[in-house]
């Protein structure tokens, strides 16, 4: 036995001394925490960079006013205080004397209103400026204070503010252009080197005025293939690691050295039906193919049961018991009816759209809700498409369906007023107007008693669940997966990774 | 014809590639009329991920549909795309490869230029690029592979028939008055069966990897319809929790291109002169 | 040396009318670097938000237009910007050269090494039992989609002996030249695997041709023993379809393998280019299969040259 088992162990050495492994020769220092991830940032500007892959490195290293905790409540971030006026029309902020920018200089209220006008400049193409169109001007009268003046009261402009595409940049790098090509933040890290594609590599920034942080820094490796970065973990090469398929986070627990962090995302996979489009025109039509689906058996197929049914809103304050809503106990005998009730009981043919790899479970879904809708006679057609095609296609609104993984955002107005308000941005995507969950929505926006704002959105969701534009179907969890030597990490339902500035690694 | 049938058979490579195509393509059509044992876009939603049993031989997939079912329904696929694409690059290439050699000139070195442009794209760079264009399906993986393959089979048709063209036969065949459509295809085409049977059965290899490849990387075919290369990529993230998905579509795949290769090598050993040795 | 001459003069024809493709091709494809950047988010754009990052990316004007701006620059070196990488397209790809070219001679390597001592021995033994099982061998390693090889050698490494190369960050060859060929062997040994078995298979029926040709025949009657026979006087020539062989996989392996950098995480060409396609960045992509397509024909060039040194009775002009 014993020798045996020494033969195994010779051959291991053997093999890593042929492969030139890491696996026995640890780094010589041991305070980096190495990471990997499947799909890199695509660019260095927090105000451009939607992708979420992009923010996961930007929101190391930029600071934005103020920030989430876990419970999604709004902690301090450059900002150590805030209030609105009592008329709601003025949000006053206090800025945190130590914060420092990566270059020395001090956070000041300039910084704060510069980066802020750049936003708002439709010059600079900035992914969150239509959050802040109540924005009438910004006051700077002192070097610690700034004064947000509003056209109108505005509530989920504080939490649009906690976003790192709203991170404040120095006044000198936006007047010298630079913001994009170099990245001098106020963050925890600082970047050293970015080679898209391939690997970061990011060192503790001294001066973070959030105290020191857990490790000296962070090396990122862009691993494309999620089963390799499992492999790659095995192996003990990577310490931290972030995961979208399910598939491969689901392996994860079977390992005796690996442990898989879970949060319930905000993000949501859906079924959109396009309401211009014959005969999804009619309400019964559409409510016949919410009875028809069965959003569990999405769910336990698509994502081995990883995740939560969910109706439209998915923050833990907002959201209601999804067993309440219209047909979510599925009801193919009701669908039946309503489809008959529409003068289509012999069914009709559509075309859903599909993104390749984006979420991974996309292909899955459109499969088995294909198989589902074949049971009141809706033959779907599934056409999967390379993510920016897709993109494309579904901002033009031309589709019949589309399978969907939309952001969620921590506050409901925020999240849906770009489809669901008769002047949302998205209009042309959703192709849906209810004067009823119209004006739910502008109450809820300047609504800032808590409780009443949860009741008007409580109804705004029934509503939605009813009119049934969308089939909302479940959320999943975002996934880290991390060797059990490291310590502190905190999961959010945002998918911030913010938290890696306080774990610490005991090699 | 069935003496050529005969020297396959009597070759040792011809008999087993020969035998093995045969089979898949036996397989294919017992699919195709839809002689499987499921329905192989059945979804039996208990039995999901199932290892292989009694029921289902080689297991169910991520949404219980019989992995044995969607294999001989994806050979049909599979096959369908490799022997189109392989039927359009041959079409073209016979076309292109004749008409350059016949009229030589510009027309010569126009398509020339033009296939060397086509040649100096990577392959599956140039089938990726036609299929985002396109955008993915059977049709148009049909269409990237054919197009792929297009300047391999004008170079193989070309040379032959220039060297051709200068033999005798073509000029006695040009005195007796013969129109030159009958001499293209009857002289010419007649002396080129033999380099393209060759070239046809490697190719059809070649295509089934690329369909493969393209499927790896989701431009392949679409789903719910199975094709060898979707199932084997789908199978890549399940490959620890349900080897089995990787295991079938991996050997039929490696056995359908083990019968083309073979196959060929036998076709080359038959038709072509210089290596025959007998 | 007029056939030289002639050749490369068709080189910027050749290019011509591979950017031209190239260029409108990837314009074709719907999406944009603008929603390649911000995704659904692209949607809450104004107009003018829209029409100032079409400026940014250099996308505004016309496709003619873009296109006679774009050849201008190239005629004076210039290949662009990559929108993603913030540099210059050709400091771009020549970072991620040498990964490509080593990998490219790597499995070489691996091919001639194994696949002509195979193919030299099993021609031989021709239809005894030995050379039945390297041409089996052969053949499975030719009928074995790459990533499925790929997939399980790095399956078989990490889950059975927990070890495995380090992946992701690349190390360069006068770096580490150790760490470096500890990335690259697992690759080299995927593509080679292949690779290897076409040699194997050509340089077979080439030895078998070459074995029965009078001259082979005439040094046999004069005595010469089996091993000289085979070596010294058939493999010479035997060899002339094996250069010509690896010489145009080399050719295809310059242009980067994309699926096996994608399964080992190596920053080569053929990632470069797909995720360049996919993330929309339009002068990378043009760059880099202008760069593709140049190898691609000078390795052709040379491998047409090799052909003639290696046989004379072979005159380029009739070809």
């Amino acid at each position: 036995m014993i020798k045996e088992r020494t033969k195994t162990h010779f051959s291991a050495i053997a093999m890593a001394a042929m492969l030139g492994v890491s696996a026995l020769a640890a780094p010589a220092n041991a305070e980096t925490l190495r990471m990997a991830w499947a799909q890199d940032a695509t660019g260095l500007d927090p105000h451009k960079q939607a992708a979420f892959s992009s923010i996961r490195l930007l929101e190391l290293i930029y600071e934005p006013l103020v920030r989430l905790n876990a419970n999604l409540q709004i902690i301090p971030g450059i900002a150590t205080s805030w209030a609105f006026s009592p008329d709601g029309k003025e949000l006053t902020f206090k800025l945190d004397p130590k914060a420092k920018f990566q270059n020395g200089a001090a956070v000041t209220s300039a910084d704060v209103k510069a980066s802020f006008e750049r936003i708002l400049d439709e010059k600079t193409g900035a992914v969150n400026r239509a959050n802040y169109s109540s924005v009438a001007s910004i006051e700077a009268p002192d070097a610690g204070t700034v004064i947000f003046k509003l056209s109108q009261p505005d509530v989920p402009i504080l939490t649009a503010m906690t976003d790192t595409n709203s991170s404040i940049l120095p006044a000198s790098e936006i007047a010298a252009g630079t913001i994009g090509t170099t990245a001098i933040g106020s963050g925890p890290f600082k970047l050293d080197k970015w080679d898209p594609n391939s690997k970061e590599v990011l060192s503790a920034n001294k001066d973070w005025a959030g105290g020191p942080t857990g490790v000296d820094g962070i090396e990122i490796s862009v691993l494309p293939d999620e089963s390799a970065i499992l492999a790659a973990m095995r192996a003990g090469q990577v310490d931290f690691a972030l995961l979208n398929d399910p598939l491969i986070a689901t392996l994860v627990p079977r390992e005796a050295t690996l442990q898989l962090n879970r949060a319930p995302a905000l993000a949501y996979h859906v079924l959109q039906l396009n309401p211009s489009r014959k005969p999804m025109t009619e309400l019964a039509v559409r409510q016949a193919i919410s009875c028809a689906v069965d959003r569990q058996a999405v769910l336990d197929t698509a994502a081995l049961g990883e995740g939560k049914v969910t109706g439209p809103l998915t923050m833990p304050f907002f959201a209601s018991d999804p067993n309440g809503l219209f047909c979510y106990k599925r009801d193919v005998e009701k669908a039946k009816k309503l489809m008959a009730d529409a003068g289509v009981a012999d069914g009709f043919t559509a075309t859903v759209i599909a993104a390749t790899g984006e979420p991974p479970t996309a292909a899955a879904e459109a499969q088995v809700l294909q198989a589902q809708l074949a049971e009141i006679g809706i033959k779907l057609d599934i056409k999967m498409m390379e993510l920016n095609v897709y993109v494309d296609t579904w901002l033009k609104g031309d589709f019949d369906m589309a399978v969907a993984l939309n952001g969620g955002r921590p506050d409901p107005y925020t999240m849906y007023n770009r489809y669901w308000t008769k002047t949302g941005n998205l209009q042309k995507v959703s192709n849906f107007a209810d004067d009823e969950i119209d004006s739910l929505m502008q109450q809820g926006r300047a609504e800032t008693d808590a409780e009443k704002r949860k009741a008007i959105f409580n109804a705004f969701e029934t509503r939605l669940a009813e009119q049934s534009p969308w089939v909302w179907l479940y959320t999943s969890y975002g996934y880290t997966a991390q060797q059990k030597s490291v310590q502190g990490f905190v999961p959010m339902p945002t998918g911030s990774m913010f938290s890696l500035a306080k774990v610490t690694v005991q090699r | 014809m069935m003496g050529f049938l005969r020297s396959i058979f009597a070759h040792p490579s011809g008999r087993i590639g020969g035998a093995i195509v045969a089979a898949y393509l036996l397989i294919a059509i017992l699919g195709a009329l839809g002689l499987t044992p499921y329905d192989p876009l059945m979804q039996f939603r208990i039995d999901r991920l199932h290892a292989p049993t009694v029921a289902y031989w080689m297991g169910t997939d991520l949404f219980g549909r019989d992995v044995a079912s969607r294999l001989m329904k994806g050979i049909g696929q599979s096959f369908t795309v490799a022997f189109f694409s392989v039927a359009i690059a041959t079409a073209a290439g016979t076309v292109l490869g004749l008409t350059t050699a016949w009229f030589g000139k510009r027309w010569d070195a126009i398509l020339m230029r033009l296939m060397d442009v086509l040649l100096a794209f990577p392959a599956i760079l140039l089938a990726l690029l036609i299929v985002t264009v396109v955008g993915p399906g059977t049709w148009t993986s049909v269409a990237a592979i054919g197009i792929v393959y297009t300047p391999i089979f004008t170079r193989v048709v070309r040379g032959p028939a220039l060297s051709l063209k200068s033999r005798e036969f073509v000029d006695a065949a040009r005195t007796f008055g013969s129109s030159r459509f009958y001499i293209l295809t009857r002289h010419l085409l007649l002396n080129l069966v033999a380099p393209l049977t060759v070239q046809v059965t490697l190719a059809l290899a070649w295509a089934l990897l690329t369909e493969a490849g393209l499927s790896f990387l989701g431009l392949g075919t679409q789903p719910p319809a199975a094709s060898l290369g979707l199932m084997l990529s789908d199978s890549r993230n399940l490959m620890e929790s349900a080897p089995w998905l990787m295991i079938f579509p991996g050997i039929t795949i490696m056995l359908s291109i083990l019968g083309f290769n073979l196959l060929g090598d036998a076709l080359r050993d038959i038709l072509d002169p210089k290596t025959r040795r007998a | 040396m007029n056939y030289l001459t002639r050749r490369l003069a068709a080189f910027p024809l050749v290019l011509l009318g591979v950017s031209v493709i190239v260029f409108f091709a990837i314009r074709l494809v719907p999406g944009d670097s603008i929603t390649a950047m911000l995704g659904t988010e692209a949607g809450l754009l104004t107009p003018q938000q829209r029409d100032a990052l079409a400026v940014y990316f250099g996308i505004d004007q016309p496709w003619p237009v873009q296109y006679w701006r774009w050849l201008l620059n190239l005629f004076h070196g210039d290949l662009g910007i990559s929108a993603t990488y913030g540099k210059p397209v050709l400091e771009v790809i020549l970072q991620r050269f040498p990964l490509t070219l080593e990998l490219a001679l790597l499995s070489m390597l691996i091919a001639l090494s194994v696949g002509v001592p195979a193919g030299v021995f099993a021609a031989t033994r021709n239809e005894r039992p030995s050379d039945l099982a390297v041409r089996v061998a052969a053949m499975i390693g030719q009928s074995t989609p790459s990533f499925v090889f790929g997939l399980l050698i790095i399956y078989v490494l990490s889950a059975g002996f927990g070890v495995l190369p380090t992946m992701g960050a690349f190390t360069p060859l006068w770096e580490d030249p150790i760490r470096n060929l500890g990335q690259l062997i697992l690759p080299a040994l995927t593509l080679g695997f292949a690779f290897a078995a076409s040699v194997t298979r050509v340089s077979r029926s080439a030895m078998l041709d070459v074995l029965s040709d009078d001259y082979v025949r005439t040094a046999r009657s004069k005595g010469a023993s089996a091993r000289s026979v085979v070596w010294r006087h058939a493999l010479p020539n035997a060899l002339i379809p094996v250069v010509t062989l690896s010489g145009i996989e080399f050719g295809y392996l310059l242009g980067g393998a994309v699926i096996v950098e994608q399964i080992y995480a190596l920053p080569g060409l053929g990632r470069m280019v797909l995720e360049a396609i996919l993330q929309r960045d339009y002068a990378l992509v043009q760059g880099a299969v202008l760069f593709i397509a140049l190898n691609f024909m000078i390795v052709n060039l040379l491998v047409d040259l090799a052909y003639v040194a290696l046989d004379p009775r072979i005159r380029l002009e009739n070809q």
